[in-house]
């Protein structure tokens, strides 16, 4: 039983991992903890449920949910801070205005969609392999592949390709890299579309497995993915990795030996100590301000 | 000038007159409290739709004791805080004779001692914690208490499932935990044992330890106490593992939306029903027909049970031949209502007595299992 308690317990860390794997991304580039990440990914999963079912092909129609995803990202953006950073407002501010940007699209979906958990259909089944005394769904093997190809992909972009040169560059010094020639508000814009789009994958992949789609479907996975960024050190992509694993792991080991109603608290306490013991989380740089 | 005064006097009058009107008694409130928003909102709209749908059959035929009636709303969220707020707005008005509501027992026994303590007739269509009736005798139920059913939904599993080894999922709240203790022991008095006992917390999203720990178990079939959006998951998640399973729920599970989130994983799902809309009775036939044309859905058993409440209000207060909550308390006590939710009547606590019949999914359908 335990050996099938750890393949659960990864199961669900790996979709923590996809989700806190947005939250370190716009992190790392704006040292913004972006709250509006779990709202985000909601709406992800809401636009996949309505265009799957116009039935023009899964896949097209998760491309198309996924850039729609993005695009709301950089509409966040561009309505709720890049104002913000044109006056030079604190940090708080834009922190403050992600939790209120939150709370507007998850009420918006409630208006839109209702409130009430939908039917989500399922994305994948290719059914189960007997992994000596375990079962694990071949879904569960796609969904930890998709993670790994968009951590690698995410990882690439900021580190090998010209934009994401932009992006460390505004992240050490964005009036240098503005009169370096860099646009700012526009690397700004793309960042925040690759977070959106993340939460947008992650939103789908995650509705797919679970089957169903509600409003506040990213509260919780929100929070606890950002206690996983948060834990692997926030703004290192491998860490999110690694951190969303962890609480997983822990959540489901809680809820096997102490019980259901304990899975919950055990991510934040494993957060809490390991903010005491090292303030940067586990693979995180020391010299991290964070807002 | 003297003639502009004249219209004011006289406007100010029609407004007086019109405010008496309504002040004065020309109509009889009943009042719908439960969550209209939220999570839980299907089934307070429920209730509103259900009791607007029986005042207008009343209204139609004239009203009642001659005045006509009118049905108020208010939403309690789900929320023991906002439960109490809504009752302290209901208390202060005095031409509400009697609320329908509230849904959930948490919230109920909130509510319940402010009814009590003001004398407002309060029938809770869906409260079925054993403590919500001993709060006092303004407080009665349209449901059956909870061990009633936990009773039926145990003879399901053991005789009509044929169950070796029962395991339970329960939910963590009030509600939850109460009727998972009583479950338990009913098992053990009628001779049966539990092999696993799982609590979650409302919202869980993923089972898969809960649903481990009974496949450890070797569990057959399991007893769900808590509503669809737990029951749904649950189901889907179960089956990926073991198509096998055996799920018995409880009535508030039972509901269109438990078939529309959980589909194909939903078949076999058996329930007692103190209602059951595919009845071929031509009463309930009416009302499922009525409901359907009226708000496009088919009312659910707590939605019946709420239909029920509202007649049966109505016709405690045509009975009592006064619009005074006492006259009307007490001739709830001597109704004997033939509703949509089979004949209802209440025992000396104030919980109703009904007959179950069991429901089981079929080809995406709820059919009477015979």
């Amino acid at each position: 039983m335990l050996f099938q308690q750890i393949i659960n317990g990864l199961t669900l860390g790996i979709i923590y991992a996809l989700v806190a794997v947005g939250y370190s991304l716009v992190f790392g580039i704006l040292r913004l903890t972006n709250f509006s990440h779990g709202s985000v990914y909601a709406f992800g999963a809401h636009i996949s449920m309505v265009l799957i079912g116009y039935s023009f092909g899964m896949l097209p129609a998760i491309i198309v949910s996924v850039l729609i995803t993005g695009l709301l990202g950089i509409l966040i953006n561009k309505v709720g801070l890049e104002p913000l950073r044109k006056k030079k407002s604190k940090g708080i501010s834009s922190l403050i205005t992600t939790i209120g940007i939150s709370y507007i699209i998850q009420n918006l979906l409630m208006i839109i969609f209702g409130s009430e958990t939908k039917f989500f259909p399922k994305l994948f089944d290719y059914g189960n392999v007997t992994l000596g005394s375990a079962i694990i769904g071949v879904r569960q093997f796609i969904i930890f592949g998709i993670a790994l190809v968009l951590l690698g992909l995410l990882t690439y972009v900021v580190n090998g390709t010209k934009i994401g040169l932009a992006m460390r560059a505004i992240e050490q010094n964005s009036k240098a890299s503005n009169l370096m020639g860099i646009k700012v508000n526009s690397v700004i814009s793309f960042t925040f579309f690759l977070g959106s789009a993340s939460a947008g994958i992650a939103g789908t992949l995650i509705s797919g497995y679970y089957q169903m789609v509600y409003p506040t479907m990213g509260v919780m996975v929100g929070l606890k993915a950002f206690a996983a960024a948060v834990l692997g050190g926030i703004g290192v992509l491998h860490g999110s990795i690694v951190g969303g694993l962890v609480i997983g792991l822990s959540e489901t080991l809680a809820a096997t030996y102490l019980g259901g109603s304990y899975a919950d608290a055990v991510a934040f306490i494993i957060l809490i100590i390991v903010l005491l013991f090292r303030p940067s989380g586990l693979f995180g740089k020391q010299d991290i301000t964070k807002v | 000038m003297r003639n502009m005064r004249k219209v004011v006097a006289i406007l100010a009058l029609a407004v007086l007159c019109v405010t008496a009107a309504s002040a004065g008694g020309n109509e009889i409130k009943i009042a719908v409290a439960g969550p209209m928003t939220g999570s839980f909102a299907e089934y307070g709209n429920g209730f509103k739709n259900a009791v607007q749908l029986m005042v207008d059959e009343w209204n139609a035929k004239g009203g009642v004791l001659g005045k006509k009636i009118k049905v108020v709303v208010y939403d309690d969220k789900n929320n023991g805080e906002e439960g109490a707020n809504v009752a302290e707005k209901i208390v202060s008005d005095d031409d509400i004779i009697a609320v329908v509501g509230h849904f959930a027992s948490g919230v109920c026994l909130v509510a319940g001692p402010k009814y009590q303590e003001a004398g407002v007739i309060e029938i809770s269509p869906s409260a079925s914690h054993p403590d919500y009736s001993n709060i006092g005798n303004f407080i009665f139920r349209n449901n059956t208490i909870i061990s009633v059913e936990a009773g039926a939904g145990i003879d399901i599993a053991m005789k009509t499932l044929k169950a070796k080894k029962i395991g339970i999922l329960s939910v963590k709240t009030d509600w939850g935990t109460s009727t998972a203790t009583i479950t338990k022991n009913l098992i053990a008095e009628k001779g049966g044992k539990v092999y696993a006992h799982e609590e979650v917390v409302d919202g869980t999203v993923d089972f898969a330890p809960s649903i481990t720990k009974m496949q450890a178990a070797g569990v057959d079939c399991v007893i769900v106490v808590a509503m669809y959006n737990v029951l749904a998951p649950f189901a889907t998640q179960y089956k990926a593992v073991n198509p096998n399973i055996k799920l018995v729920g409880f009535s508030n599970a039972y509901s269109e939306q438990l078939i529309a989130l959980a589909k194909e994983n939903a078949e076999g799902i058996m329930f007692p029903a103190a209602f059951f809309d595919k009845s071929t009775e031509p009463h309930i036939q009416k009302f499922v027909n009525d409901y359907r044309a009226k708000y496009n859905a088919t009312p659910s058993a707590l939605t019946a049970q709420a239909y029920d409440s509202a007649g049966i209000i109505l016709e405690a207060i045509k009975a009592a031949g006064k619009a005074d909550r006492k006259a009307v308390r007490d001739q709830l006590f001597k109704i004997n209502y033939q509703g949509v939710t089979g004949p209802t009547s209440f025992d000396a606590k104030g919980n109703a007595v009904k007959v179950f019949t069991t429901v089981v999914i079929k080809n995406g359908k709820f059919v009477q299992y015979k």
